[in-house]
């Protein structure tokens, strides 16, 4: 087996290579029950590191002359650019969002009433949620969820 | 969504009813209730008139350019007074369901 530890280069390239993977692999670091907000950083940072690695690598493989493996380091460097690319593409995406604004309901502010129907088709008012008209008494509270749908 | 329905028991034990709402129509809404067994209501708002009140549009958010609602979560009290509230910065990051029980709890 080669000794790769000859070639700081190579390991470079290796290593960097690995972070790259790591990135979109990282994804299912949510479904491990890690903190999505921490995840979204991840997938970013592990790229960002990758192709630094393979970067130090490629400078590396043309400091050494003669040296055989330029256009492998070469690859590397477009396959690392190529991932770090498209994650900060989907990190960028997932964050173009409208802010909240002064027409936002406020801490502290009472919500405007609203009748919309519910996933059977009957109409639901929000002051009946609040009133409780279902079952038991009213409730203590009301969690509104807002989502993007899944269309 | 899931996270919610997983802690349902929780919400119920501090009194809090949770509500999702989006564009999709009633029976989208019930497909996604039922694939991901969700027992909780769900409100269709398909042509964001409350989204809208509400100050949530996402212009062009959604596939084809379709207006969406931005990602966000409301906790009002009885009196339908906002309590808690929480605007997410990035679609793939919601509230958890620790802060939104965490909250709940404060509700007198």
């Amino acid at each position: 087996m080669e000794d790769i530890s000859q070639k700081p280069s190579h390991r470079a390239l290796w290593l960097g290579l690995l972070f790259t993977m790591l990135g979109p692999i990282s994804n299912g670091l949510y479904f491990l029950g890690f903190p999505a907000s921490a995840v979204v950083w991840i997938t970013v940072l592990l790229p960002a590191v990758g192709l630094t690695l393979v970067l130090i690598g490629l400078r590396r493989a043309f400091g050494q002359s003669p040296y055989r493996d330029k256009v492998g380091g070469a690859i590397a460097v477009a396959l690392s650019a190529l991932v770090l690319a498209a994650s900060v593409g989907v990190f960028v995406l997932s964050r173009r969002l409208p802010q909240p604004s002064t027409g936002t309901p406020q801490m502290g502010q009472r919500v405007p009433d609203f009748t919309l129907p519910d996933s059977a088709g009957n109409p639901v008012a929000l002051s009946q949620l609040l009133a409780g008209s279902n079952a038991g008494g009213p409730p203590k509270g009301l969690l509104l969820v807002f989502y993007r749908g899944y269309w | 969504m899931r996270g919610i329905e997983k802690r349902l028991g929780e919400f119920q034990a501090q009194g809090v009813v949770p509500v999702a709402i989006s564009v999709d129509p009633p029976n989208v809404s019930e497909d996604l209730r039922r694939k991901a067994g969700l027992t909780f209501t769900f409100l269709s708002d398909p042509k964001t008139d409350v989204i809208r009140r509400y100050d949530l549009l996402h212009s062009g958010g959604g596939p084809e350019g379709h207006d969406i609602s931005r990602p966000a979560e409301f906790l009002l009290d009885r009196s339908g007074v906002v309590r808690w509230e929480n605007f997410a910065e990035d679609v793939r990051v919601r509230a958890r369901a620790d802060q939104m029980i965490a909250a709940a709890r404060t509700l007198q």
